[in-house]
């Protein structure tokens, strides 16, 4: 009897420990080093996808260019539901929410700027391109301390 | 910045300060003031704008530069020793420094601010001001604030900018010269300065802040240190481009870099 209560203890005690590792998360370390992992291949992808971007909207091509848009588009929004599904660091909760509240602002800001160079409209998506340069750089200085690369947004990554 | 090699070859200048992008009215507001990276501790930052921001679409038109930034430690700890500052400028803009006066190391040595503008007032071609933190055995660090003067210059037959500081208290003068190299990519034309060790203090870099462009007159002819367009299509009102780039080399190796984009219009 007693051996069968110390045995269900121990493994209760181990679920117990088990249990508050997971809830622990990872460091902030291992999270960015998760992360840059999922968004190098896709940050690359993109870089390839909107080669000539610019120069399709400076020689007035947009369906060209909408093409390329939509491209990277796609490859944001797979990134995004990669990285959202990752384990978040203990504390870095807050910051992380209001990052992929940013992130996702991006990938809108992406589907409409596609959507307006599909339909010629090149003004609105000039402006709308305005607003996704200003929430990228939002959006990197919420994870400064996190030293993201291939995560953070940089504007030389599309075209 | 693209060097201008053959008189009377405007005409034939590639307009353009830089590839664009999709274009976009920077709204009120706009891009961020100033974009930061952090390296560990370490955070560097760059803001900057180009002026004026309306420009002619199809030909190149005289513009000054203005740039800030600097280095910073989270935890305000003490700031790194730099090595090497490179920054890198748009390769498709317009440099020209035909019929400008040139000034020498030499001449800017030992001078006061209003010295060196005496000295060398001809090739003055920007000014603002620079930190850099002091470092010193058995003391608590303090910070230098000086008087940025940059005036053009040639170093080992490069064409460079010489960067003049004068810091009033402790009285300190140092003349840093900012070669140009050409490079590939989107930042074609670097200005890189090294800091050797002889330079005590100073390359523990805080923060500056310079504006750079110069109008001046040569053979009759009003012309710019610097020149750019907006390359943008008719129907189309202002474009983005990458404007520069910052990069520090520290001592231990590493480097920190961060780029701002910024748009024109179309005048």
């Amino acid at each position: 009897m007693h051996a069968r209560f110390a045995a269900a203890l121990v493994v209760a005690l181990l679920t117990v420990t088990a249990v508050a590792v997971a809830a622990e998360g990872p460091t902030r370390d291992e999270y960015v080093s998760q992360l840059e992992q999922i968004c190098k291949p896709d940050a690359e992808a993109t870089q390839r996808a909107m080669k000539g971007a610019r120069a399709d909207v400076s020689g007035e091509r947009l369906a060209a260019a909408a093409k390329k848009f939509g491209t990277a588009t796609a490859i944001f929004g797979g990134t995004v539901k990669k990285i959202a599904a990752v384990p978040r660091p203990e504390g870095d909760e807050a910051k992380l929410g209001k990052w992929f509240g940013y992130l996702n602002a991006q990938e809108s800001y992406l589907k409409q700027i596609t959507a307006q160079l599909r339909a010629g409209h090149a003004i609105k998506a000039q402006r709308l391109t305005a607003r996704f340069i200003h929430n990228g750089n939002l959006a990197n200085n919420v994870v400064l301390a996190f030293g993201f690369n291939y995560c953070s947004f940089k504007f030389s990554r599309y075209g | 910045m693209r060097q201008r090699a053959r008189p009377g070859a405007k005409a034939r200048v590639l307009s353009a300060l830089a590839a664009l992008t999709l274009v976009a009215a920077l709204a009120a507001g706009g891009i961020a003031r100033g974009e930061r990276a952090q390296r560990g501790d370490l955070i560097v930052s760059l803001d900057g704008q180009l002026a004026p921001l309306k420009l002619p679409r199809g030909r190149p038109a005289p513009v000054s530069v203005s740039l800030e930034g600097g280095l910073q430690t989270a935890g305000g700890g003490e700031l790194p020793r730099v090595t090497e500052v490179q920054l890198g400028l748009p390769s498709r803009g317009v440099l020209s420094t035909r019929g400008l006066p040139s000034c020498s190391r030499h001449r800017l040595q030992h001078t006061t601010t209003a010295e060196a503008r005496e000295a060398c007032g001809g090739a003055l071609v920007g000014s603002g001001q620079m930190q850099a933190d002091v470092l010193l055995p058995n003391q608590e660090p303090f910070r230098i604030h000086a008087d940025l003067l940059a005036f053009n210059g040639t170093v080992d037959g490069k064409r460079a900018v010489l960067m003049h500081a004068f810091a009033a208290k402790p009285p300190t003068v140092v003349v840093l010269p900012f070669v140009f190299h050409r490079g590939a990519g989107r930042f074609g034309t670097a200005l890189v300065a090294d800091l050797p060790p002889s330079l005590g203090p100073w390359p523990h870099f805080a923060h500056f802040q310079m504006t750079l462009g110069r109008r001046y007159e040569y053979r009759g002819r009003s012309r710019s240190y610097l020149s750019a367009s907006c390359p943008i299509p008719p129907r189309i009102t202002a474009g983005f481009f990458s404007l520069a780039k910052v990069t520090f080399t520290l001592e231990d190796g590493g480097e920190i870099s961060t780029g701002i984009a910024r748009s024109c219009r179309a005048s």
